[in-house]
């Protein structure tokens, strides 16, 4: 008789430690070198405006002299004064702080806009649906600083906001005005992104299978088609950032974007437009902006990279 | 091919419709084009104001005031006088029969402020754009095809270098070295802004800054979409076979691969060269260019809805036509695509 003995296995099988697409994505950025450059660039602007201001007191940026106007940087005023004699060290400081602040509030409410939307004209389909993406064209085919323009008269008289002080800084109501100027003027790309991630989730047999045991709405979209998005939108959420900065910039300039006393790049930018003589005056600002939206860029492409399922490393 | 380009613009037409409404409404509702003449030389009284309104239909609803705009007013009777008796015919044709209102600042119809200024626009913008096409295509080829060389490091890197940078940096940095500096050592400076005195020659001087400042602006993103589709075409099992058959690098470039990575690039024009037509705000800003951009800015400044709501439909318009024409235009390069 025989018997039977317990075979053991060759091969242990060992749970395999999972990493998730999120987390492999991540260790790809890691070894891309330019998204390393224009992570520490990023990094070198904001330890700037950050430590900068607690060298220098917020005063500083708007206490003006006009006796010491436009003085070529020197050990006191290293970046110079501007025309009524203020500090541009810390003009450029506090700017810096208002501008990346309204870049990247900017772009949260231009993601939340264009996610919902996406979803909305996704998930929904028919005449919602093509409403919505009728409207995504229309803002589409006009240039974004004139919608800017135009969606700035919605705020048409800034006086009807008050001022508000906060963490002990008084800024222009005008601020929160752009920041919603820039987001409800750029959602559209990214409604398009998440509409067409939501088509083609939709069809998907874990859908079918989701929906078949009971889910619901909420669930499918929380569970199954919102992390598919999530890896476009935080690509175009970087980039975003870069473009909503230069868009204040670009209001800034053409002296329609924050109002004193509350500095951005922008505006300083635009006091300085009648003074190309005085090179430091428009210089230092324009070279921040510059650093933020190449670091920006330089990350947003590595991340692109990294999200690419055809890269496969 | 034909029924699909009448489906096309009959879809076009709705699209339009609804932007123009849109539009219609945001700048009408919205700031109060009075407000302009209250800070006038004359300053008008409240009363005279209220009948500068009623004369100027903007007392009605937006709705109203739309669908004057939209077919004109010829029709019906107004209140020319302000006086609150309609009995005047009005003289508006509307924009479906080709008026787009008269302009609230000077008073001229809308169409010819726009004419004063396109050709401003067009003779910086077609320039600009042209070189950029140039270079783009010579660089981004030269780029793709010698991969991973020290040069296209750098072209990638300029590339993004000149993408980042907000085009007023470029533009005074170039003022401040070929004007300001360029003057302060006697050498022959250019002109900082303005289009010169009438002559050819002196035109284009005044063009070299903001051109050189938009080829700079644009040419980077061009470069990255030709070097990007060229590489890809490149790895494609054609280019191989015509490797194989012996043809040189240049015979295999230029009608084999070029002509295959060409056809994205028809799109992109097809999108960005209705966008010319708006020019560029702070360019023209800068170099005191007397274009669209500017005009859109000094009628958004003064609340001239009409003109603005002229350039804005304009360049729908433009946009919509431009999406249509290159569907069509793909369909020539490329002979697969059949509708």
């Amino acid at each position: 008789m025989t018997t039977i003995q317990q075979v053991q296995p060759v091969v242990t099988l060992q749970p395999v430690k999972g990493r998730s697409n999120l987390q492999r994505s991540f260790a790809r950025l890691g070894r891309h070198r330019m998204a390393i450059v224009g992570a520490a660039l990023l990094t070198l602007v904001v330890l700037f405006v950050l430590i900068g201001s607690l060298v220098i007191p917020e005063r500083e940026a708007v206490f003006n002299d006009p006796s010491r106007a436009l003085q070529f940087p020197s050990a006191e005023h290293p970046f110079g004064t501007d025309v009524i004699g203020r500090d541009l060290l810390a003009r450029t400081v506090y700017g810096g702080q208002v501008s990346l602040f309204v870049g990247v509030t900017a772009v949260i409410v231009q993601m939340f806009v264009g996610t919902l939307v996406g979803l909305v004209a996704g998930y929904m389909g028919g005449a919602l649906d093509s409403l919505l993406m009728r409207l995504a064209e229309a803002m589409l085919s006009i240039p974004q600083l004139f919608l800017a323009l135009i969606a700035l008269r919605l705020f048409s008289d800034p006086t009807q906001f008050p001022d508000f002080e906060f963490l002990g800084r008084d800024y222009s109501s005008t601020m929160i005005v752009i920041v919603f100027v820039i987001g409800l003027t750029s959602w559209m790309r990214v409604a398009r992104i998440v509409r067409s991630v939501v088509l083609s989730v939709k069809e998907q047999e874990y859908v079918t299978a989701a929906r078949s045991i009971g889910a619901r709405s909420g669930r499918i979209i929380f569970q199954h088609v919102l992390p598919n998005c999530l890896a476009p939108i935080i690509v175009s959420a970087t980039l975003g950032v870069a473009s909503a900065i230069l868009l204040e910039a670009y209001l800034g300039f053409l002296g329609l974007g924050v109002r004193a006393p509350t500095p951005t790049w922008g505006n300083i930018m635009g006091q300085a437009n009648s003074y190309i003589n005085q090179w430091y005056y428009w210089f230092f600002p324009a070279v921040f902006i510059m650093l933020t939206t190449l670091g920006i860029n330089f990350l947003g492409d590595g991340l692109r990279d990294a999200f690419d399922p055809r890269s496969l490393r | 091919m034909v029924q699909y380009i009448l489906r096309r613009i009959l879809q076009a037409i709705p699209l339009l419709l609804i932007i123009s409404f849109v539009l219609f409404a945001f700048t009408n509702s919205l700031g109060d084009p009075m407000a302009v003449f209250a800070e006038s030389r004359q300053r008008p009284t409240a009363a005279e104001r209220e009948m500068m309104r009623v004369r100027l239909g903007l007392d009605r609803p937006v709705i109203e005031q739309y669908i004057i705009w939209m077919v004109g007013n010829d029709w019906m009777l107004i209140d020319a006088r302000g006086d609150g008796v309609e009995l005047t015919p009005g003289t508006r044709q509307g924009v479906l029969r080709g008026d787009l209102g008269m302009s609230f600042v000077t008073r001229q119809p809308a169409w010819t402020r726009i004419e004063e200024r396109l050709p401003a626009t067009l003779t910086l913008m077609i320039p600009a754009y042209t070189i950029t096409l140039i270079l783009a295509l010579a660089i981004g080829v030269y780029s793709a095809t010698h991969q991973y060389t020290f040069l296209d490091n750098l072209i990638t890197g300029a590339a993004f270098f000149f993408y980042s940078m907000p085009i007023f940096f470029i533009a005074l940095l170039t003022i401040y070295i070929f004007s300001v500096q360029a003057s302060r050592w006697d050498l022959p400076a250019l002109p900082i802004g303005g289009t010169g005195n009438g002559s050819f020659v002196d035109l284009v001087v005044h063009m070299i800054m903001p051109v050189f400042c938009l080829v700079a602006i644009q040419l980077a993103a061009y470069v990255r979409f030709i070097r990007s589709s060229m590489v890809e075409v490149l790895g494609q099992d054609y280019i191989r076979t015509a490797h194989a058959k012996g043809l040189g690098q240049n015979t295999v470039v230029q009608r084999h691969a070029l002509k295959n990575a060409a056809l994205p690039l028809i799109t992109l024009i097809g999108l960005d060269l209705p966008f010319l037509l708006a020019g560029a705000v702070v360019t023209e800003r800068i170099f005191a260019w007397p274009g669209m951009g500017r005009l859109f800015i000094e009628s958004f400044e003064r609340a001239d809805i009409p003109v603005m709501m002229a350039i804005l439909m304009l360049l729908c318009l433009m946009v919509v036509t431009f999406q249509i024409l290159t569907d069509i235009v793909y369909t020539w390069f490329d002979p697969r695509i059949r509708y």
